[in-house]
């Protein structure tokens, strides 16, 4: 199963190290896929690294892309996660 | 990898003689010194492994750091700590390196170094600060991990394999300097020329080296022997057995030469029909004059000071000066010794933040104009010496003078320090020997004028090719054209030995020529009474003079003095040679 959904990054600082950590540590143990696509570049999700290489301001849109078996939960699980920023302000 | 069987023959610029066989050691030079070397096929798991291994333990190093920043309730390190966790099991850092491991057979740290590289580029090109500034976090890691990986492989030259011939772009003094020279047989650079002071060092060590050889191709031998003739400039990878035999032998002969050379040592360097030579020696650390006594040199005729603080940021002080000049002083005990003052700027850069770059510097700021404008640095260095000439023999020479001016000006400086001395304290003498270090056509042509004003000169013929031909001498493309035996050389060598012997002061050469025999009776022909060498070659000089009559000499200079071009002197001083010293396999190639 393939899901995608656009989000915004809600978070003042853009999606900086703090929300970076927590959504590869939400990703962790899921068995799909995952990525994100901004401005045509497309990098995979459970990578830290190349989420911060995106370097994400605050009301960027990206499209979230899941695919594997626990794909629905997983996407919810970002979904709100983007939704909340994260816990942040 | 390519089998095959062959020998390939490479032809690069002998910098400094010798036989070595070996096995290839690539010494690539980044920044940090991360080595690259391939891995073989069957390890290459093995290197997966260790990689794992290093970055499990830069994990561990993080998680104790971690905890400790929780007790202590360092809110915002420990985030970052998390953040540095979670790069650790990036997919980006673990399976993706682990892969190109495993796909180019190359070492972990080049690839991860290259990984790393690669990041800085990106982050580089992210224009909001924020992030820009997480490769700060990446840097820590990288650290960490690097440091684990290098722990079990090569950094420096110090820790290389057994019998190993180094291979790299371009060497730096502290390379050499560093290199263990009972594993590192010989070097091979693509850059750097025969009066670089990385050459200076590998001389002055007795490791032979050869460059203008560029690595690449031969990269793929590894495993390969290596065969370098420090003679020639001849690198034989993959050699068959018929050449290995022939340079074995080879070897071996020149081994028991260079002991029966060392028998040498107390006899006297005098020409077989009694003309005494002064030998001394080039020193650039205390550690050389050990040498100095093994190999029996008369003193040091040149004390390159500012070789003498390699890893100073900033110009010594009067006082650091003073310790070390002081103790290579005692260490000489009454024997003389000449004393540079600091000839900073073109290759023998200090790393001082006062040298600004210059569009160039051979003909720039440096040696004894440098010092002339920065009259506090200049004082504080000739307070040292004559502080330190208390204990013996000191002269004071100075580098790139080019006009009578300038050296009046020099002795100026010296009579105000001196002055101000005897008022601090009781023993400073009231005069001191000074010498000028005639490198410079313009010096060249005065020095009749010059020898009026100092008690003694040294030929520096190393800057004096070079400025006397307009040739870089660390140009590989001109390396052909730096030719020591030009017709214009000679012909300055001789107009300044001649003038200062009509006015009876001594004059020495101390440059690479006066290390190699083949010119030894050539300039004692044209007068030379004294040389000043590298403490390594003293025997072989000191061989070649004994089996050298002055008559002789005096003709052979007449002879070259006729011939038109460097060739010609240069094969008449080698036929020469050969003909004396048929049996000198070293340098009879």
């Amino acid at each position: 199963m393939k899901l995608t959904c656009r989000v915004k990054v809600k978070n003042a600082l853009g999606l900086h190290t703090r929300p970076a950590t927590l959504i590869v540590k939400i990703l962790q143990d899921c068995r799909s896929n995952v990525t994100f696509t901004y401005k045509n570049v497309t990098i995979n999700a459970k990578s830290i690294l190349s989420i911060l290489m995106l370097a994400l301001r605050k009301n960027s849109t990206i499209i979230i892309g899941v695919e594997g078996v626990d794909a629905r939960e997983t996407m919810n699980k970002l979904v709100e996660g983007f939704n909340s920023r994260f816990g942040e302000a | 990898m390519r089998l095959i069987k062959e020998e390939i023959r490479l032809k690069g610029l002998p910098i400094c003689r010798g036989i070595a066989i070996g096995k290839p050691f690539f010494f690539h030079l980044t920044e940090n010194n991360i080595p690259h070397y391939a891995i073989e096929k069957e390890n290459v798991e093995k290197e997966v492994l260790r990689y794992r291994e290093a970055l499990a333990k830069a994990r561990d190093d993080i998680i104790c750091l971690k905890k400790e920043l929780g007790k202590e309730h360092v809110v915002e390190g420990v985030q970052i700590l998390d953040a540095e966790l979670q790069m650790m099991q990036d997919p980006l850092l673990t399976e993706d390196i682990e892969d190109e491991i495993r796909s180019r057979a190359s070492n972990a740290e080049s690839i991860f170094q290259e990984t790393i590289d690669r990041f800085q580029k990106r982050f580089e090109m992210i224009t909001d600060p924020l992030f820009q500034e997480r490769f700060k976090d990446i840097q820590d890691i990288a650290k960490r991990v690097l440091s684990y990986l290098l722990e079990k492989s090569t950094v420096s030259l110090s820790d290389v394999p057994p019998e190993s011939i180094v291979f790299a772009k371009e060497l730096t003094t502290a390379d050499i300097a560093e290199a263990n020279h009972s594993c590192v047989l010989a070097f091979v650079s693509h850059f750097g020329g025969s009066t670089s002071h990385a050459a200076i060092v590998a001389k002055a060590k007795g490791i032979p080296y050869v460059t203008s050889i560029e690595y690449e191709p031969i990269e793929s031998f590894k495993d390969s022997s290596v065969i370098l003739d420090g003679r020639t400039g001849e690198i034989i990878v993959n050699p068959d057995d018929e050449t290995l035999a022939l340079y074995q032998a080879l070897k071996e002969e020149l081994d028991a030469h260079r002991i029966t050379l060392r028998k040498m040592q107390n006899l006297p360097p005098e020409t077989y029909d009694g003309y005494k030579i002064g030998l001394s020696a080039n020193v650039e650390s205390l550690a050389e004059i050990e040498m100095l006594h093994r190999f029996g040199g008369h003193g040091v005729g040149l004390f390159r000071s500012e070789f003498a603080f390699p890893s100073e940021r900033n110009f010594p002080s009067e006082e650091d000066q003073f310790a070390l000049y002081s103790s290579v002083v005692k260490q000489m005990a009454g024997r003389p010794i000449v004393i540079r003052t600091f000839d900073v700027g073109g290759d023998k850069f200090l790393g001082n933040e006062l040298i600004a770059p210059e569009s160039n510097p051979y003909l720039g700021c440096r040696a004894i104009r440098f010092l002339l404008k920065e009259s506090g640095l200049f004082k504080a260095q000739l307070r040292a010496i004559l502080r330190a000439s208390v204990d013996g023999n000191v002269s004071i020479m100075f580098p790139m003078i080019s006009s009578l001016q300038e050296l009046l000006e020099v002795k100026g400086v010296i009579h105000q320090v001196q002055e101000e001395l005897v008022k601090q304290y009781d023993a400073i003498p009231s005069r001191i020997r000074i010498g000028c270090m005639i490198e410079v056509p313009s010096a060249a042509l005065i020095c009749d004028l010059l020898a009026k004003e100092c008690d003694f000169m040294a030929i520096g013929t190393n800057d004096l090719i070079q400025y006397a031909l307009a040739v870089d001498r660390g140009n590989h493309l001109l390396s052909g054209l730096y030719a020591p035996t030009h017709p214009g050389v000679i012909r300055l060598i001789k107009l300044i030995v001649h003038e200062a012997n009509k006015h009876c002061i001594p004059v020495s050469v101390c440059g690479e020529i006066a290390a190699d025999p083949r010119f030894t009776a050539l300039l004692l022909g044209l007068g030379v009474h004294e040389l000043s060498i590298a403490a390594r070659y003293i025997p072989e000089i000191k061989n070649t003079i004994r089996h050298t009559s002055i008559i002789y000499a005096k003709k052979l200079a007449e002879k070259a003095l006729l011939l038109s071009t460097a060739q010609e002197i240069l094969d008449l001083i080698h036929e020469e040679y050969r003909l004396h010293f048929p049996n000198d396999i070293f340098y009879n190639v």
